[in-house]
């Protein structure tokens, strides 16, 4: 089976690499889409960096946002993201 | 009602977390009339707006529940009284049933301030762990979203979901991120959602008689597990709810970081000594 592009992305608080992961997501084409999601408590590294040494790949890391006075209190999505890749045996589809 | 109403402690962890849960408010054998009701008498949307007395049924059992003491004294302790109706569903994942990921924020995005909407999710029959309660992200009401973008987040620490016994209520802010999760068993898992707004400022609708316990400020303090860097930004949020809510303007705590956005020395400011 050909290796295909896994992606996880991690989203932290910080652009740091070193930065913890307090949401995460995985695009896997090797596994294809997710239909059932299971629970998990942890990310599968504590940070980018983590999953670097494991041979993950960083496609894409956060620069830092300019806050001015209007905007600098506004919630809303996690605002940094880092995005791993990594190259997998295609699965069958579950 | 009186007796009914939340306590200042509770209110705070509503203005925290973003939810409280009460655990069987809802007698056995009416949570049992409104499976019944929920699976054979479905009822689409009332009138939007409308007075929820008014527009409510009347002489059923979902129409009993909601009217319930307990479940009134919540109601007025959050949104105050003569509430109106804005949304309900019956929300079915059946038995077998998987879901991917589902995070999403209700409705459409909303910047109201001093201003929040409520939506009492009823569980009707006990849920466990593998019927897959509905999730929530506790603390994320003030984090405006648009519905499903974040749909990418498909875990998140500080996520809970609901498992408990019928007969359960979870009241929570429509803010809240949440979403649905799989029904691993043979059994159809059923939720009743129903939204309210209020018809004035929400200030001081329930039991104050604790509103100086020093627990509060603990409590408005929570950390998720998910907040970081951000904590102090949502702490700034919730003293902000927490002063409109309690009718206590100048309100704050710790090192006071609303002061360190407020303070500004007066224009004819004491002179230097």
């Amino acid at each position: 089976m050909p290796a295909v592009q896994d992606i996880l992305v991690f989203f932290q608080t910080t652009p740091a690499l070193t930065s913890p992961a307090v949401a995460w997501a995985r695009y896997e084409a090797s596994k294809g889409p997710i239909s059932d999601l299971t629970e998990e408590d942890e990310p599968p590294y504590a940070n980018a960096l983590a999953a670097m040494r494991d041979g993950w790949e960083v496609l894409q890391m956060s620069e830092l946002k300019h806050r001015s006075a209007e905007e600098g209190y506004d919630l809303g999505p996690l605002p940094y993201q880092t995005v791993l890749s990594k190259f997998n045996e295609m699965q069958e589809e579950e | 009602m009186n007796e009914h109403l939340i306590s200042s402690k509770q209110m705070a962890q509503f203005v925290a977390s973003g939810y409280l849960r009460l655990d069987e408010m809802v007698p056995k054998e009416l949570s049992d009339a409104c499976l019944v009701e929920m699976r054979d008498h479905h009822f689409g949307y009332l009138n939007v707006g409308a007075s929820f007395e008014d527009t409510w049924p009347k002489g059923t059992a979902l129409g009993d529940t909601f009217r319930l003491p307990q479940v009134q004294g919540l109601i007025h302790s959050l949104v105050g009284p003569d509430p109106l109706y804005d949304h309900h569903a019956a929300h079915l994942v059946k038995g077998g049933q998987t879901r991917g990921p589902d995070m999403h924020q209700d409705s459409v995005i909303d910047f109201r301030e001093n201003y929040f909407d409520i939506q009492l999710s009823f569980f009707p029959v006990d849920t466990p762990d593998a019927m897959g309660g509905t999730f929530l992200v506790p603390g994320t009401q003030y984090r405006s979203v648009r519905t499903g973008e974040i749909h990418i987040y498909q875990h998140m620490r500080g996520k809970i979901w609901a498992t408990c016994p019928a007969g359960t209520i979870f009241v929570w802010n429509t803010g809240v991120w949440h979403g649905a999760r799989s029904n691993h068993t043979d059994q159809d898992r059923y939720m009743y959602k129903l939204r309210l707004n209020p018809t004035r400022p929400q200030v001081g609708n329930f039991d104050t008689a604790d509103l100086d316990d020093p627990e509060i400020r603990q409590i408005l303090n929570t950390n998720h597990g998910w907040e970081g860097n951000e904590h102090r930004y949502e702490l700034m949020r919730r003293v902000q709810m927490w002063r409109f809510v309690s009718g206590q303007p100048d309100y704050d705590q710790g090192e006071r970081f609303m002061r360190r956005i407020e303070y500004r020395p007066q224009a004819e400011g004491v002179a230097a000594g």
